[in-house]
């Protein structure tokens, strides 16, 4: 691997068993040795990929493609069935924003498991606990339980912990609207500014966003990468694609 | 290596633990107005419970005269101390990843730590019965065994067979919800197998060595000769024990790992 690849996937594919009946499970992993107690599905196939330091990388497909599988295997949070993936450098996913979020915990509480998980000392979480608390703009409800919070704040929260996680790779998922216009713009100075050093990954619907800040894009469809490349080709052609489905 | 990388991985992920711990512990009690007296009253009233028991309703066994009530009382609270930290672990633990699942499957959370934050959990609470024990006995005896300064060479090894057990139930937990109704059935049942009421010397010569085949038992027995009758224990049974209790810790963790990707798909 290259010094500045930081992702790459080789031949990357995931299938999920499908059981006909919970406890198939338990038996598959007694006796799979001797029979199969489920059904494969294919989400992703011969996935291959060179992501680079610096880029910003867009993911786009429909529903059901495989976006969300292929940042879970990034993370990873699962492995792959088949393939290789590599990663290089600390990765600080928000795959949906503050599922980790306990909702009777104050947000100031959050913020420290929150940086817990991703890796950070608890005096460095602490430390940052101001510049969060700032950047997402909760105010005095920092030190409310998170239950009070809108769910706009609880987002923003859960961006400002990822922001100061001091990640190398930075996973965005459907995480774009989150908050009004002026909380946007400072999301999109951040998104500049890290493009600097770090790298990021973006899945969103939101093609036009997506056309102004990504350097590439991926168009994933049935689990295989369709196109690979300038943002507006891929865009393009994703969206003839659609065309011709409503059509 | 077989004990040494779980513990390694533990301290790297201290932070975490400790924060979840910090966070089980505080949300416990909130909203109640007494708080953390609970902590306390609890183990209290059961101590208040045994004692009417055993001093009114019933008497005590033939072969715990010699000790007295509040010897037998105190030594029945502190072997259920034992068996109840065994016993929530074993009711909770195959369920742990089901509880969790929504920050597994979309974090990177390393759900291994869950395991210690449960046992974390219910020792601290765990230790305050000890406190208890240790209170009541310099209150009635006016003194307490120097050899209730040992207890961590017991309490060392028990942690880690629960970490242990958590483990792997968490592991079978996911798969199958027919876990926690094993547990439910197993559960009581060690109960009795388990010398709580009765002492290890009760039983049989013939049918002892069955009864140190019980992890748990043994366990039991050695928290209190320390904390309470200040006998040192066996050696035998202290390394066996530990031996074993290390072996399942360091296998459950590998067993737990193994499928540790798999969980995210299942759950």
């Amino acid at each position: 691997m290259s010094s500045d690849v930081v992702i790459s996937c080789k031949g990357l594919g995931k299938a999920y068993q499908l059981y006909v009946h919970r406890n198939d499970q338990l038996k598959q992993i007694l006796f799979g040795f001797w029979r199969r107690f489920h059904r494969q599905h294919w989400v992703l196939r011969d996935v291959n990929l060179e992501i680079h330091r610096g880029e910003r990388v867009g993911i786009i497909g429909r529903n059901g493609a495989g976006k969300t599988t292929l940042l879970q295997l990034i993370c990873g949070i699962t492995r792959p069935t088949h393939g290789s993936i590599e990663t290089v450098g600390r990765i600080a996913p928000i795959l949906a924003l503050g599922a980790g979020f306990d909702p009777d915990l104050t947000g100031r509480e959050n913020a420290m498991i929150g940086g817990a998980i991703l890796g950070l000392r608890r005096a460095q979480v602490q430390a940052r606990l101001e510049a969060i608390a700032d950047f997402a703009e909760i105010g005095d409800f920092f030190d409310q339980p998170l239950k009070t919070y809108s769910s706009g704040m609880a987002s923003r929260l859960a961006f400002a912990i990822c922001v100061h996680a001091d990640a190398e790779i930075f996973i965005v998922d459907e995480a774009l609207s989150v908050g009004d216009a002026a909380f946007a713009i400072k999301c999109d100075a951040f998104f500049r500014e890290f493009a600097s050093h770090g790298t990021i990954i973006v899945v969103s619907h939101d093609l036009t966003t997506l056309q102004t800040i990504c350097s590439r894009v991926v168009w994933i469809e049935d689990g295989e990468v369709r196109a690979f490349g300038k943002p507006s080709d891929v865009i393009n052609a994703y969206r003839g694609n659609l065309d011709t489905l409503v059509a | 290596m077989y004990v040494l990388t779980p513990l390694e991985r533990a301290w790297h992920y201290r932070e975490l633990i400790r924060a979840v711990v910090r966070r089980e512990l505080a949300s416990r009690f909130r909203g109640s107005i007494l708080g953390w007296l609970w902590a306390i009253l609890g183990p209290l009233v059961a101590l208040g419970v045994y004692t009417f028991t055993f001093s009114h309703a019933v008497g005590i066994p033939h072969s715990a005269e010699s000790i007295g009530i509040s010897g037998y009382v105190l030594s029945i609270f502190a072997g259920l101390t034992v068996f109840n930290l065994f016993g929530e672990l074993a009711y909770r633990a195959p369920g742990l990843l089901h509880e969790h699942s929504q920050v597994i499957k979309k974090s990177i959370f390393p759900s291994e730590t869950l395991a210690w934050t449960a046992t974390l959990r219910s020792s601290v609470y765990a230790s305050i019965s000890f406190a208890l024990v240790l209170v009541f006995q310099l209150i009635i005896n006016h003194k307490v065994p120097p050899t209730a300064l040992l207890l961590p060479i017991v309490v060392i090894p028990f942690l880690l067979f629960l970490l242990g057990i958590t483990w792997f139930l968490m592991a079978l937990g996911s798969f199958t919800r027919d876990v926690v109704h094993v547990m439910i059935s197993i559960v009581p049942m060690l109960m009795f197998a388990t010398p709580i009421f009765y002492s290890i010397q009760d039983v049989p010569h013939s049918m002892q060595i069955y009864f140190h085949l019980n992890i748990l038992g043994n366990y039991v027995e050695m928290t209190r000769d320390l904390l309470l009758f200040g006998r040192l224990p066996d050696l035998l049974v202290y390394l066996g024990t530990a031996v074993v209790s290390l072996f399942i810790f360091g296998f459950s963790y590998r067993f737990f790992m193994q499928y540790k990707a798999v969980f995210v798909d299942v759950i």
